[in-house]
């Protein structure tokens, strides 16, 4: 009402104005002259100007945007304040050339920028509304349109006129209308994505991508426009004080969309390469229902190593902003990145737990304490307090991870846990105490012939193995634990030898070759694991002189003669295997250790290239 | 009668933010929270919903009903919706312009406040259910480590009794008594 009421009262001055001055001079010309010769008629001419200017935008909002939403209208006149008072300050720096085409100029160019600010708001009210009219597509295009020529009209312009003319406030208008011409590519891009999203049925999973990346492109281009402006600026008149706002939010927002390109397209590849699609009975067993966008799983789907699962999709469009678990907000970045370090880790430091901790970010400090302090990540690991955490512990640890049906248990175990110790023993093959996590659930299916791979895999994906083998601690501790008692056993066999020796030597017959046959040794030891997993304190065998080996002494009598070499060696060096475990590396081991080391790296780098449904099938086809 | 016609009506067209929010508000609609209503404020804009909190029981709050407006932005649930109390509360955790300032509805890269660990900030898994019943705890249990409203948080420390009439005056001015 208020602004109807001042609209009118400037047409009525101006028409006074007009007509005052017509009347006194009865002719066009001379009463032209005389308007612009009396300062009261041109301030009343400004002002009508000035509101001839506000009539015409609403004309245009009018034809272009109809009604603005309340949230337009705020954005707006936050952004109008902002500008205007940077206007204020470019005044200042050109007073010089201050006059009333220049103001006319910048009001031009206040103008048009409430134009492009409001286009923009209304694309992205496209996201949300949710019919969207054939008369907002025409009126979106037309707009840009229009905008996007008169932004060309006077950066040519600008360019011109700085050509024939030198440098002059005319080389601010050229850069702020070529800002604003990114403001309409950017607008017209978001435009053309929604415009392909809303064609579609489902939600688009690819747009967040090329938004970012169109941010990402605009926000270059935004950059490098300020940073010639500003070396432009500072080199013809003084520093730019009133593009410092803009410049800072543009580096801001350019700095931000690096990054999330950046981090999102870690995560992203992480989440295609390292983590497994959920089966249909993961996703049976859960709610079945995708917690970001609330609705049922039967797309594709993803499972984090932390076992929640989402729809690939509404993952990488959280991965665009976050790189954590939406559920337990585990870092997936951290994660991975811990996991690509491990292997580079001289063994040494493997067998330092600390660094290997960052892995599982949630993970209690006790972990010596067993698995009580096991972190709920892992589900199915079977959660019994044990008193001996030794070769329980391992049988416990090793189960869990085969996740094999207890019916199979009993005797896979077996097979399972001595694939650990054997190659400690036989000097073939070394493995590193910790081994990366990658490794571990590789290892029975690869690096070694002989112990029979644990058979029903099928229930368990090469994510949960690999999360379960991931706690490093006690496997290192089981497998010591192993090394220990099959030290034990050692020592108690090479007692027997020893006498066994002397006896001969007095009787005269040959004493025992020392051949060396790796496969049968393999068996042995294997006998002896199975030993040690049924007498659980083998140590006393030693102090008894091994009662308890007494039957596998005569059973295998043969086994143990042909042993006698690797068992030699394996008593060698038992004194290290205690406290320091890098003394296996002996120089003979080191070539197979290559060997093995060549092999398993490229497993791995063939495991890293496949996606995790291969890697099911190459198990299978291994069994 | 529009309501519930709607989702088949937009499927094809909405976006996953609407998507979403029309999950929720059904949700919402079918068991609502006790002394919680929420829903959109007119069904052709689902971004801004209107909620109606009542104080909880056994505190100084009882009794009243708050209205509060949520803003939601184009992208939820990947950025937290804004809340604003739209009545007069007096409250250390709710700014004078009635903003709720809580955190589960900061998003975990800014810090306005620069204490809140990340791993109460917002995230997709939570809702609007969620965070209408953090802000009915809110009101249960002033927090005022972190004031909004510093004024309130003073008197609410120093002065309960004082913070007690206001707050009665609050609850009777929000039933319009």
């Amino acid at each position: 009402m208020k602004a109807v009421l001042l609209t009118g009262v400037s047409f009525v001055l101006t028409s006074i104005v007009v007509g005052n001055a017509y009347y006194q001079k009865k002719q066009f010309y001379p009463s032209v002259v005389y308007i612009t010769k009396s300062n009261p008629s041109m301030a009343m001419l400004y002002i009508q100007a000035f509101v001839g200017v506000i009539l015409m935008g609403k004309l245009m909002r009018k034809i272009f945007f109809g009604q603005l939403r309340a949230a337009e209208m705020e954005h707006l006149i936050e952004r109008s304040w902002y500008a205007v008072t940077e206007t204020c300050l470019a005044f200042t720096v050109f007073r010089d050339d201050f006059s009333p085409r220049f103001v006319a100029l910048f009001t031009l160019l206040l103008f048009l920028k409430c134009f492009h600010w409001l286009a923009e708001d209304r694309v992205d009210y496209m996201e949300r509304s949710p019919v969207i009219s054939v008369k907002f597509h025409i009126r979106v295009l037309s707009l840009l349109g229009l905008l996007g020529m008169l932004d060309l009209y006077f950066i040519n312009d600008a360019y011109y006129s700085t050509l024939t003319k030198g440098a002059s406030v005319q080389l601010v208008f050229g850069f702020e209308y070529a800002v604003l011409l990114t403001v309409v590519w950017m607008t017209l891009m978001k435009y053309i994505l929604h415009s392909i999203d809303l064609q579609n049925e489902n939600p688009w999973e690819n747009k967040a991508v090329y938004l970012l990346y169109t941010e990402l492109i605009i926000g270059f281009i935004k950059v490098v426009l300020y940073i010639v402006f500003m070396a432009i600026m500072i080199k013809v008149h003084t520093f730019p004080l009133f593009a410092i706002r803009p410049m800072y939010l543009s580096l801001r927002g350019f700095k931000k969309a690096l990054h999330d390109v950046i981090m999102s397209r870690r995560a992203i590849q992480n989440m295609n390469t390292l983590y497994p699609d959920a089966t249909a009975e993961e996703l049976q067993a859960g709610d079945n229902v995708c917690i970001i966008c609330r609705e049922d799983m039967l797309a594709t789907c993803k499972k984090l190593p932390c076992n929640h699962i989402f729809h690939t999709s509404c993952l990488r469009s959280w991965f665009q902003r976050q790189q954590t678990c939406p559920t337990c907000r585990m870092d997936v970045l951290r994660m991975t990145r811990a996991e690509a370090a491990a292997p580079q880790q001289p063994p040494q430091q493997q067998q330092q737990p600390q660094p290997q901790q960052p892995q599982v970010p949630q993970m209690p400090q006790n972990l010596f304490q067993g698995f009580p302090g096991m972190p709920p990540m892992w589900p199915n690991m079977p959660q019994q307090p044990q008193a001996a955490p030794g070769t329980s512990g391992a049988s416990s640890t090793t189960t869990s991870a085969t996740a094999m049906p207890s019916s199979t248990a009993g005797t896979s175990t077996v097979g399972a846990t001595s694939t650990q110790p054997t190659p400690t023993t036989t000097g073939t093959t070394t493995v590193p105490p910790i081994v990366p996590p990658m490794l571990p659930f590789m290892m029975p299916y690869g690096s070694y012939a002989m112990p029979r791979p644990p058979r029903n895999l099928a229930g368990v994906s090469a994510e949960e193995l690999r999360a379960m083998e991931g706690q490093e601690r006690e496997n290192v501790e089981a497998r010591l634990q192993w090394l220990q008692d099959i030290q034990a056993l050692l020592d108690g066999a090479m007692v027997l030898i020893n006498q066994y020796n002397t006896v001969a030597t007095q009787t005269g017959i040959a004493g025992i070759s020392a051949a060396s046959f790796p496969l049968s040794q393999n068996k042995s030891d294997k006998k002896e694991e199975m030993k040690a997993d049924s007498s659980q304190n083998s140590s006393q065998h030693t102090n008894t002189q091994g009662p308890g080996l007494q039957p596998t002494d005569k059973t295998d009598r043969e086994d143990q003669k042909l042993d006698f070499s690797g068992l030699e060696g394996a008593t060698g060096f038992s004194p290290a295997k205690e406290e320091t475990i890098p003394a296996w590396e002996d120089p003979h081991e080191e070539e197979h250790n290559d060997e093995m080391h060549e092999v398993r790296k490229r497993r791995l780098q063939k495991f890293t290239q496949e996606n995790p449904s291969g890697v099911k099938t190459e198990h299978k086809s291994q069994d | 009668m529009i309501l519930f016609d709607l989702p088949t009506n937009t499927d094809v067209m909405a976006g996953s933010a609407l998507k979403r929010l029309l999950a929720e508000y059904k949700q919402l609609t079918l068991n609502p929270p006790e002394g919680i209503i929420a829903g959109p404020v007119d069904e052709e804009n689902f971004f801004e919903w209107e909620a109606l909190i009542m104080g909880p029981e056994d505190t100084c709050f009882e009794g009243g009903v708050f209205p509060a407006r949520l803003t939601f932005p184009s992208d939820y649930p990947l950025s937290p919706p804004k809340m604003k109390f739209t009545c007069d509360i007096f409250h250390p955790n709710i700014y004078s312009d009635g903003r709720v300032c809580i955190s589960i509805l900061h998003a975990p890269g800014d810090d306005p406040m620069g204490y809140e660990t990340s791993a109460e900030r917002w995230s997709p898994v939570q809702s609007v259910e969620k965070i209408l019943l953090s802000v009915v705890s809110m009101l249960a249990e002033p927090n005022d480590e972190s004031a909004a409203n510093v004024d309130a948080a003073k008197t609410w420390r120093d002065d309960r009794k004082k913070f007690l009439e206001i707050a009665e005056r609050t609850v009777r001015k929000s039933l319009g008594i």
